[in-house]
C-alpha cells in the first residue's frame, strides 16, 4: 500500500501571540489522526517550542513569518517549522542536556526548549544557516498497532 | 493582534500567615512570560514571607515558564527564603520530570 500524504500549511507573523494559534491547529490534525490526549499535549510542548525559537532568535530587527506544515504521512505526523530569519544564536548558548546531573549553582537557564523537543518526539531534525533561516522538522507516530489497514 | 492576556493566563497571589500562594492558571508561554516574570520578582524578592506556587489549574506550560520557576528557585534558595510548587499537574509533572528539574522542587520540598 502507497501511503496517501495529506498537508495542512499555515503560515503566521513570527510572533509570541501566535504560538498558541498553532497549538490548536496541530490539536485538530492529531485528534483527526487518533492520536491520545497525552501525545498530543506532548507534540504541543514539542512544537511551540520550535516556534519559540524562530520567535526568540529568527527575526531581530524586523517582523518575519514562519511556516508550519503538519504531514500525514501513514500513521505519522511529521511537523516541519521554517523561518527565514538569521538563526543566529538559535536554541540558546547550547545547554541541550536536560539537568539531572546538575546541582542549582550549575543550573544555567535556556536551552531546555530543544532537549524538550528531542524527548518528546520521535526524530527531531534541525538545519539551520547564518542568514537562511532554520528548519526544524520533527515526527511521531501513532502507536496504536489496531489503527494500521 | 490584540490577544486577551488576562484570559489565556492569570496569575493571583494570596498572603496568609506569612506565606504568599500564587495560583497559576491557564497557558503560561513565551507571550505572557514577560507580564509573569515581572508580577513574581517582587514576591521572589520578599524573604520575609515564604512563597508558594500553586499550578492545580495551569494546563500548559514551555520551557520559557519552566526557566522563570527555575529562577526563582535559584533567588530563593540564595537568600535561604521557602519555596514550594505544589499540586503539580501529571502532564506538567512529565516535563518537570524530563528536564531534571522536578529534583530541585522535591528537595527544596524536604528542606523544609
Amino acid at each position: 500500500m502507497i501511503d496517501e500524504v495529506q498537508k495542512v500549511v499555515i503560515s503566521l507573523p513570527a510572533t509570541a501571540e501566535y504560538v498558541d494559534i498553532v497549538r490548536l491547529n496541530l490539536y485538530g490534525v492529531a485528534s483527526k489522526m487518533g492520536f491520545s490526549y497525552e501525545e498530543i499535549e506532548d507534540m504541543k510542548v514539542a512544537i511551540s517550542e520550535a516556534c519559540n525559537n524562530s520567535v526568540l532568535y529568527a527575526y531581530r530587527d524586523s517582523d518575519g513569518m514562519m511556516e508550519v506544515t503538519f504531514e500525514i504521512i501513514g500513521d505519522a505526523l511529521s511537523i516541519t517549522v521554517i523561518d527565514e530569519g538569521e538563526s543566529f544564536d538559535s536554541w540558546g548558548a547550547g545547554e541541550r542536556q536536560g539537568l539531572h546531573d546538575k546541582n542549582l549553582n550549575e543550573v544555567q537557564i535556556g536551552g531546555l526548549g530543544f532537549y524538550l523537543m528531542q524527548a518528546l518526539m520521535d526524530e527531531v531534525s534541525v538545519e539551520n544557516e547564518a542568514g537562511k533561516g532554520t528548519k526544524v522538522v520533527m515526527t511521531r507516530r501513532l502507536m496504536k498497532s489496531e489503527e494500521k489497514v | 493582534m490584540n490577544t486577551n492576556k488576562n484570559e489565556k493566563f492569570t496569575a493571583t497571589s494570596q498572603v496568609e500567615n506569612g506565606t504568599c500562594t500564587v495560583y497559576l492558571r491557564g497557558e503560561l508561554d513565551l507571550s505572557v512570560a514577560p507580564d509573569f516574570r515581572q508580577v513574581m520578582e517582587p514576591l521572589a524578592l520578599n524573604e520575609k514571607q515564604d512563597l508558594v506556587i500553586n499550578l492545580k489549574d495551569l494546563k500548559y506550560i514551555d520551557s520559557t515558564g519552566i526557566g522563570i520557576l527555575l529562577s526563582i528557585l535559584k533567588t530563593r534558595h540564595g537568600m535561604e527564603a521557602g519555596f514550594l510548587v505544589k499540586e503539580v499537574p501529571e502532564q506538567i509533572q512529565k516535563l518537570f520530570d524530563m528536564t531534571g528539574i522536578a529534583k530541585f522542587f522535591a528537595a527544596q520540598e524536604n528542606s523544609q
